[in-house]
C-alpha cells in the first residue's frame, strides 16, 4: 500500500513536471552528444528534435504531443548498453533513435528484442541488420556501391583499387566493391585496409601507384583519414586517378579537406543539402532557423528525420502506441515524402528504398550533383531477410568472404 | 585494545560486509532499473579490484586488466552460449572459463614482464601496449565456435544473461536477482581475496612491492611471487568480464579501448589505492557520477568534468576516499609504534648468539668457503672489479677495504648477483654460482646486508623478520620461533609490533643484520654495517661480527679502519678494481703505499 | 622489385619515420628531463595545430603563424606544470593520470571552442617523381624539419644555460641543488619547452594531418611508445626509435598490409621491451 502511495507520488510529481502533461507517447534518443563521434550525434539529435518540434506542432502523433527522453553516449559503446536499458526499463519509452556506428546498434538490438520495442537505426552501413524490432532508415553499402562502382566504371575505366578502414563496414564494402565490379565486367587491381588510428598514408599512395588503377574507392573514416585525401591529391594523382567514395562528406569531411584536394572527388549518399527538391528546401529553412547554418546538414541528420516521421505516422496509422501494432504498420509499405525525395519502408527487410545521389566536390567546401538514382533497392537485405515470411529472424548477414 | 582500535584492524570485514547483506537486502526491493545500472557497478569494482591487487599490493600499475577482462570474457561468453542451451545455468560456464582464460593470458604477459625484469614503467607500457594490440587485432577478428559468432568490430551478439537455474526451461534471472547474485559473487571474491593478502602468499607480495630487491636477497623467488600475483588478478578480472558479457548480452573490441583502459585505474585510486573494499566504492561514484552527467544535468559535457575531477582527485585525494578516513581515523588511535622511543642500547649476548648460530649449522650445515676467480665486471670505461680473485673461509672475519670508488662494493655486488659479471667466476662451497639467480644464491646459505638498511618500514619489526625466517624454515610456527630468539637478542622484545620506518637509523641497522640472521647464512657479506652507528654499537657488532665468523664465513666491505681493526681479521685493500695490499690490519697500517692511496697522495693514485 | 618502387618506399619511410619524431620530440624532452610522461602531449599538438590555423585563417602566412602557435602551447604548458605537474613532482603514475585527465578536458574544449570540423588549410600541391612513382613534396620537406628540431634541441641543450642547469638537474640532482639551480623553474621551462615542440609538430603537421580535437589521440600513443622504447638518452635515442619503429612500420605497410605495419610496430616495441627492459639508450654511455 505504501508502495503505490509513493509511485502514485512520483508519478503526480512527474506528471507535473514533464513539458507535455498528457503525453501519450514517449520516445527515447541515445546519441554521441559528446566525445569523438559528435560530430554525427549531435545532427542525429538536432534532427530528432526538430522532427517530434514539427509534429507536435501539427498535433502530434493520436492527438497528443510526442514527449523526448534524450541521452548522451559520449562515444562509449558501454553507454549505448546501459541507456538502452534506462530507456526500455525506467522510461517506459514506445521508440527507440539510437546508435551510429555498427557495435553501437549490434549491442542495442539485443536489449529491443528483448523488450520488444521498435528501434530505428538511422545511419549509412555496411548492411544486413534483420529482426523484428529494427528498423534501418539510412542506406546499405550494397545500396550505394550498386550504382557507384556501375557509374565509376563507366566514367574512368576497369581497374578498381580498394582503400577501406580495417573493420566491417570496410571490409563489407570492399566484398560489395568485388561483387559490382564482376558485375560490370571490371577488375579489382589492388585494395589496402587501414587500421583507424593510421596517419602514414605514403604506402598506400605508393601501393595505388604500383597496380596503376583507372580508380579508387577510398572510405576513410572520421576526419582524420581524410589526410589521404590531401595526400593523394599532392602526389599529382588526382588528375590521372579517379577517386569515388560512399561516406566522403557523410560527416562533412568536405570542410576540412583543403578545395584543391576536395574537388572534383566523387561520392554518393541518400541526402546532400543542396538537393533540389520543395520538401527539402522546407527542412533546410526549418533547421537553419533553429540551427543556424554553420555547419552543413549531413545525411544522417535526415536518416534520423525519416525515422521520427516514419513512426510517427505508422503510430497515427495504427491508432495506438503498441509495439506489435506499429511494427504492423510499419511494415505495411509505408511512404514518406522527404527531404532526399520520397521514401518507402520496405515492408520485409525493414530497410528503406531511397534516392542515392552521385555529387562531386566543387571548389568551395560543398558538393554538386552528377546524377541522381532514384527509388534504389536494399537489394541484400530484401534477398536476405523477410521479416514477413520469417518474424522471428533475429541476425546480422554479412557476406560469406570480404 | 579498545573497541575502535578493534574495529580498525578489522574494518576491511565488517564494513564490507555490512555493505554487502545490506544491499542483499534491499536488493528484492530497489527499482529494476537501479538494480540493473548498479549491477555493471559491482562488475566493475570487480575489475577495478584486479587492478587493486596488481598494483596496490604487487606494485605495477597495468594497463592490461581490460585485456584480461575482455579475453576473458569472450571465452566465457562463447562457453556460455554454447552450453547454455543444454544445461541451462550459463555461470557454472562462462565464470571458471573466463577466470581461466583471464589467467592464462596474465600469466603470458606476466612472464614477459617479470622474467625479463623489467622497470616499472616500461611494464606499464608493455601492458598498455598488449591491450592496443588486441584492440587493433580484435576489429578485424572473425570466427564462428559452434552458435557463438564473433564478428569483428561489430562484435559477439546473443550472449545468455545471468541464468541459475538448470534444464532447457530455465530462465535469465530478473534484473534484481542477478544484481543480488553479482554481489553475492563479488562479495566472495573480495573476501577470498583478502584472505589470500593476509596470508603468507599475500605478505610476501606486499614485502617485494616494498622492495623487491630485499625480498630477493631474503631467498624468495620475486618473479614467481608477482606472476602468480598477477595471474590470480587476471583470473578476476576475467571473471569481471564474463560477468559482464551477461550482463549487456554483448562484447565487442571496444572493451581493449583506451578509454576502457585507463578507466580502471581511476576506480582504483577514487577508492583507496591497496585497499581491496576501495575500488568497489570507486566504480560506485564514478558510475553514478557518469550516469548522472550522462543524463543532461550539466549540458553534456561530461568529458570535461571527469577529466577535471580525474586531476583534482590525483591532486587532492592521493590516498582516495578510504585511505583517506583510514589516516583520519588512525589519528584518533594511540600511536602504536610508541615503544620506539623506549628502545635501549643493543647488547649482544654471545651466549645467545652462539646458541642461534649452532641451531643455525644443525639446519642448515657447516660454514661454506666461497671464492671469486678472474672476477671482472665493466661499466662503460669504468671497472669497478678487474679480475679479482680471492677465497675466503670461516673462522676469522675478512675485511675488504679501500679509498672511495675501490670496487668494494661493486666487488661484493657481484659476488651476490646483484651486478651481472662479464668475465671470471664465483664459488659456493664447491659450486658454481656465477650465472645462478640471487634468491638462489641466498638458498644455497649466502646471507647479504646492503649499505643502507634494507627494511619493510610499512611492516612491524616482527613481521620483518618474520619474512626472512619463513624464507628458510616454510613453516609459520618455526619462523615465530625463530624470530623471537633473535628479537630476545636484540632487545628489541618490546618493540616486535612497532612499525620499522619508525625505528632510529642504527636501529633499523639492527633489525637489517638480524633479517640476515633468521636466514642461518653459511656465508655472510655485510657492506658498510657499522655506517651510522654509535660507537657503542660499533663495539657490540665488532662483537657480534667476530662471534660469527667462528661459525660462517663472513666478510666485510668497511671504509672505518677503527672498526676494521677491532675486528682482529684478515684485511685486503682494494684500489682502482685491483687487489692492490693484503694481511693482517698491523701490516697493511704499515704499508706505505696503502697510506699513499688513502691520503690521495701522488705516487699510488 | 623495381628499383623505383623501393627508392620511394625508402624515401617515404623516412619521411614517415620523421614525422613520428617530429610528434614525439617535446615528450620525450619532458620525459628525458622531468621523468614525466605527459599523456596530454597529443592535446597540445592539437592546440598547436589550431592555434596555427586560427592565425592563418586571420590572413598571416602560414610560415608565421608557426611561432605563434608554438608560443600559446608553451604559455598552456607552464601555466599546466605550475598548476598540476610541479605538484606531483617524483610521483610518475600520478602525473601520468593527471595529464590523462587534462587531455580529455583539452579534448573536450576543443569541441566547444572549434566545433567539430573547421576548414583545413591543405597541402601544398607540389610533388616530384621517382621513375613511375609520384610523391607529395611536403611530407619529404619533414625529414629536414625533424633534422632541425633535434639541432634545436641539442643546441638549447648544450649551448645555454638552461640547457645545462636543466642536464644538472637531472643528473646531479644534489648538486645542481647545492650550487642554487632552482629546479622549479627549470621544469618549469622544460615543461613548456616540451609543450612548446607538441605545438611546433602540431603546426607544422597541420598541412598533413587536419585539426580536428582528437588528432592528438592518433599520434599520442606511438609517439609515447617510441619515448618509452628509446629510454633515458633524449635524442639520439628517440631518433633511433622513431626511424626504427614509424620508418619500419611503413616499410612493413608497403610490402604488406597497412595492419601488418601496426602489428609490426607493437610486437617490435614489446620485443624491443623484453631486450632492452629500460630502453635501448640505458646503457649508453653518450647522453644527448
Amino acid at each position: 500500500m505504501k508502495k503505490s502511495l509513493v509511485s502514485i507520488g512520483v508519478a503526480i510529481t512527474v506528471a507535473l513536471s514533464a513539458q507535455f502533461a498528457h503525453a501519450e507517447t514517449k520516445i527515447g534518443a541515445i546519441f554521441d552528444l559528446t566525445g569523438g563521434l559528435n560530430i554525427y550525434g549531435i545532427q542525429q539529435n538536432n534532427a530528432l528534435q526538430l522532427a517530434v518540434e514539427n509534429i507536435n506542432a501539427n498535433g502530434g502523433v493520436l492527438g497528443e504531443p510526442i514527449e523526448v527522453v534524450t541521452y548522451d553516449a559520449q562515444s562509449e559503446l558501454s553507454k549505448y548498453t546501459q541507456f538502452a536499458n534506462t530507456a526500455l526499463l525506467r522510461d517506459h519509452i514506445d521508440a527507440l533513435f539510437a546508435g551510429l556506428t555498427s557495435s553501437s546498434r549490434e549491442a542495442i538490438r539485443p536489449i529491443v528484442r528483448k523488450g520488444n520495442v521498435p528501434y530505428f537505426y538511422a545511419s549509412l552501413y555496411e548492411g544486413g541488420a534483420c529482426d523484428k524490432q529494427t528498423f534501418v532508415t539510412g542506406s546499405t553499402a550494397s545500396q550505394q556501391l550498386s550504382v557507384l562502382i556501375e557509374w565509376a566504371v563507366n566514367k574512368y575505366g576497369k581497374k578498381i583499387y580498394i582503400m577501406a578502414p580495417d573493420y566491417n563496414f570496410g571490409t563489407i564494402s570492399a566484398h560489395w566493391i568485388h561483387e559490382y565490379a564482376k558485375q560490370n565486367g571490371a577488375e579489382v587491381v589492388g585494395e589496402d585496409f587501414l587500421s583507424l588510428a593510421v596517419t602514414d598514408y605514403a604506402p598506400t599512395i605508393q601501393k595505388i601507384q604500383a597496380s596503376k588503377p583507372d580508380f579508387v574507392v577510398a572510405l576513410p573514416v572520421g576526419a582524420n583519414q581524410t589526410g589521404f585525401l590531401e595526400q593523394f591529391s599532392a602526389a599529382g594523382l588526382k588528375d590521372k586517378i579517379g577517386l569515388v567514395s560512399t561516406n566522403y562528406g557523410s560527416g562533412n569531411q568536405q570542410v576540412v579537406v583543403s578545395p584543391a584536394a576536395g574537388e572534383g572527388l566523387i561520392t554518393n549518399q541518400g541526402y546532400f543539402m543542396h538537393v533540389d527538391n520543395p520538401t527539402n528546401a522546407k527542412f533546410v529553412e526549418l533547421w537553419t532557423a533553429k540551427y543556424g547554418n554553420d555547419t552543413p546538414i549531413v545525411s544522417v541528420a535526415v536518416d534520423t528525420w525519416n525515422a521520427v516521421n516514419l513512426w510517427a505516422a505508422a503510430v497515427n496509422k495504427a491508432g495506438k502506441a503498441d509495439a506489435g501494432d506499429v511494427i504492423a504498420a510499419l511494415e505495411s509499405g509505408l511512404t514518406f515524402d522527404a527531404p532526399n525525395g520520397t521514401v518507402t519502408l520496405e515492408p520485409g527487410s525493414h530497410h528503406l528504398r531511397q534516392n542515392i545521389y552521385i555529387v562531386e566536390g566543387d571548389d568551395n567546401h560543398g558538393f554538386k550533383t552528377v546524377e541522381t538514382f532514384t527509388d534504389v533497392i536494399p537489394s541484400y537485405e530484401r534477398e536476405k531477410c523477410d521479416l514477413i515470411a520469417n518474424p522471428t529472424l533475429a541476425k546480422h548477414f554479412t557476406p560469406d568472404d570480404k | 585494545m579498545n573497541f575502535s582500535q578493534k574495529l580498525y584492524s578489522s574494518a576491511g570485514v565488517v564494513f564490507p560486509a555490512f555493505g554487502t547483506i545490506a544491499v542483499l537486502a534491499s536488493s528484492g526491493l530497489i527499482d529494476p532499473y537501479l538494480a540493473y545500472v548498479a549491477t555493471s557497478w559491482i562488475i566493475f569494482g570487480l575489475l577495478g579490484l584486479s587492478l587493486d591487487i596488481v598494483w596496490g599490493r604487487g606494485g605495477l600499475l597495468s594497463l592490461g586488466q581490460t585485456a584480461f577482462y575482455g579475453l576473458g570474457g569472450y571465452f566465457g561468453s562463447v562457453i556460455a552460449i554454447n552450453m547454455a542451451p543444454v544445461t541451462g545455468n550459463t555461470l557454472i560456464w562462462s565464470l571458471p572459463a573466463g577466470a581461466a582464460f583471464g589467467a592464462l593470458s596474465a600469466a603470458a604477459l606476466g612472464y614477459i614482464i617479470f622474467y625479463a625484469r623489467m622497470g616499472s614503467l616500461q611494464s606499464t607500457i608493455l601492458s598498455y601496449t598488449f591491450t592496443l594490440l588486441l584492440l587493433v587485432l580484435t576489429q578485424t577478428f572473425r570466427l564462428d565456435v559452434g552458435d557463438a559468432v564473433i564478428g569483428g568490430d561489430n562484435g559477439m551478439s546473443n550472449i545468455p544473461g545471468f541464468v541459475l537455474g538448470f534444464g532447457s526451461a530455465a530462465e535469465a534471472l530478473t534484473p534484481n536477482s542477478a544484481f543480488a547474485t553479482v554481489v553475492v559473487i563479488a562479495a566472495v571474491l573480495y573476501f577470498f581475496t583478502r584472505w589470500l593478502m593476509r596470508s603468507t602468499f599475500g605478505r610476501i607480495v606486499n614485502c617485494v612491492r616494498i622492495d623487491s630487491q630485499k625480498t630477493e636477497l631474503l631467498g624468495y623467488d620475486v618473479r614467481k611471487y608477482q606472476l602468480l600475483n598477477f595471474a590470480y588478478a587476471g583470473a578476476i578480472a576475467g571473471i569481471a568480464g564474463a560477468m559482464f558479457g551477461a550482463w549487456s548480452n554483448y562484447l565487442n573490441p571496444s572493451v581493449f579501448s583506451v578509454s576502457e583502459a585507463i578507466s580502471v585505474p581511476i576506480f582504483v585510486l577514487v577508492g583507496g589505492l591497496g585497499t581491496l573494499a576501495g575500488p568497489f566504492l570507486g566504480a560506485l561514484i564514478i558510475g553514478g557520477l557518469s550516469f548522472w552527467l550522462g543524463g543532461g544535468s550539466v549540458g553534456g559535457q561530461t568529458t570535461l568534468i571527469l577529466g577535471l575531477i580525474l586531476v583534482l582527485l590525483v591532486m587532492y585525494l592521493q590516498n582516495g576516499m578510504l585511505g583517506g578516513l583510514t589516516l583520519v581515523w588512525k589519528k584518533f588511535l594511540p600511536d602504536s609504534n610508541e615503544a620506539a622511543r623506549l628502545a635501549g642500547a643493543v647488547q649482544i649476548d654471545t651466549d645467545v648468539l652462539e646458541g642461534i648460530l649452532k641451531d643455525a649449522a644443525d639446519h642448515a650445515g657447516p660454514a661454506k668457503d666461497v671464492s671469486s676467480t678472474n672476477l671482472f665486471k665493466q661499466f662503460g670505461g669504468v671497472i669497478p672489479v678487474n679480475k679479482i680473485s680471492r677465497h675466503f673461509t670461516t673462522g676469522r672475519p675478512y675485511s675488504i677495504i679501500g679509498p672511495n670508488g675501490a670496487g668494494k662494493s661493486s666487488f661484493l655486488k657481484t659476488c651476490v648477483g646483484i651486478y651481472k659479471p662479464e668475465g671470471g667466476k664465483v664459488q659456493l662451497g664447491d659450486e658454481d654460482i656465477t650465472r645462478s639467480q640471487i634468491f638462489d644464491r641466498v638458498k644455497k646459505g649466502l646471507g647479504v646486508k646492503n649499505q643502507k638498511p634494507q627494511v619493510y618500514g610499512e611492516l612491524t619489526v616482527l613481521e620483518n623478520l618474520w619474512v626472512a625466517a619463513f624464507s628458510r624454515t616454510r613453516n609459520d610456527a618455526d619462523a615465530l620461533v625463530i624470530c623471537n630468539k633473535i628479537l630476545g637478542m636484540l632487545g628489541f622484545e618490546k618493540q616486535s609490533g612497532v612499525e620499522a620506518s619508525a625505528l632510529s637509523h642504527g636501529q633499523q641497522q639492527w633489525l637489517d643484520i638480524g633479517m640476515v640472521l633468521c636466514l642461518a647464512p653459511r656465508v655472510v657479506f655485510l657492506d658498510e654495517p657499522a655506517a651510522g652507528m654509535t660507537n657503542e654499537e660499533t663495539r657490540e657488532l665488532s662483537l657480534l661480527v667476530r662471534t660469527l665468523a667462528k661459525h660462517t664465513t663472513v666478510v666485510v666491505v668497511e671504509h672505518d679502519m677503527e672498526f676494521v681493526r677491532t675486528l682482529e681479521g684478515h684485511v685486503t685493500v682494494l684500489h682502482q678494481g685491483k687487489v692492490f695490499a693484503e694481511g693482517d690490519i698491523q701490516t697493511v697500517r704499515a704499508n706505505e703505499r696503502v697510506l699513499d692511496i688513502y691520503l690521495g697522495r701522488r705516487e699510488h693514485v | 622489385m623495381e628499383l623505383d618502387y623501393l627508392a620511394t618506399v625508402l624515401l617515404s619511410s623516412l619521411a614517415s619515420a620523421s614525422i613520428l619524431l617530429i610528434a614525439t620530440i617535446g615528450l620525450a624532452v619532458v620525459f628525458g628531463l622531468m621523468g614525466v610522461i605527459n599523456l596530454a602531449h597529443g592535446e597540445f599538438l592539437m592546440i598547436g595545430a589550431y592555434a596555427a590555423l586560427t592565425t592563418t585563417k586571420l590572413g598571416i602566412p602560414y610560415i608565421l603563424s608557426i611561432p605563434v602557435a608554438v608560443l600559446i602551447t608553451m604559455a598552456i604548458g607552464a601555466v599546466v606544470e605550475i598548476l598540476v605537474i610541479r605538484r606531483l613532482y617524483g610521483r610518475i603514475f600520478d602525473t601520468m593520470l593527471a595529464t590523462w585527465g587534462i587531455s580529455m578536458a583539452f579534448l573536450q574544449l576543443a569541441v566547444l571552442i572549434f566545433g567539430t570540423v573547421t576548414p583545413g588549410i591543405g597541402m601544398p600541391q607540389y610533388n616530384f617523381q621517382i621513375g613511375d612513382y609520384s610523391l607529395a613534396g611536403y611530407p619529404i620537406l619533414m625529414i629536414g624539419v625533424a633534422a632541425l628540431m633535434m639541432a634545436f634541441v641539442y643546441f638549447l641543450m648544450t649551448k645555454t644555460v638552461y640547457g645545462m642547469k636543466a642536464r644538472a638537474s637531472i643528473q646531479e640532482p644534489e648538486m645542481a641543488r647545492a650550487i642554487g639551480i632552482q629546479s622549479a623553474r627549470v621544469n618549469t621551462m622544460t615543461f613548456a619547452i616540451g609543450c612548446g615542440l607538441a605545438g611546433f609538430a602540431g603546426a607544422v603537421l597541420l598541412p598533413i594531418v587536419p585539426a580536428t580535437p582528437s588528432m592528438g589521440s592518433v599520434f599520442v600513443i606511438k609517439a609515447f611508445l617510441t619515448v618509452v622504447v628509446a629510454g633515458p638518452v633524449t635524442l639520439t635515442g628517440s631518433a633511433l626509435a622513431a626511424i626504427g619503429l614509424g620508418g619500419g612500420a611503413s616499410v612493413t605497410a608497403s610490402f604488406l598490409t597497412s595492419v601488418a605495419g601496426d602489428a609490426f610496430f607493437f610486437l617490435i616495441t614489446a620485443t624491443l621491451l623484453w631486450l632492452y627492459p629500460l630502453g635501448i639508450s640505458a646503457k649508453w654511455r653518450w647522453k644527448m
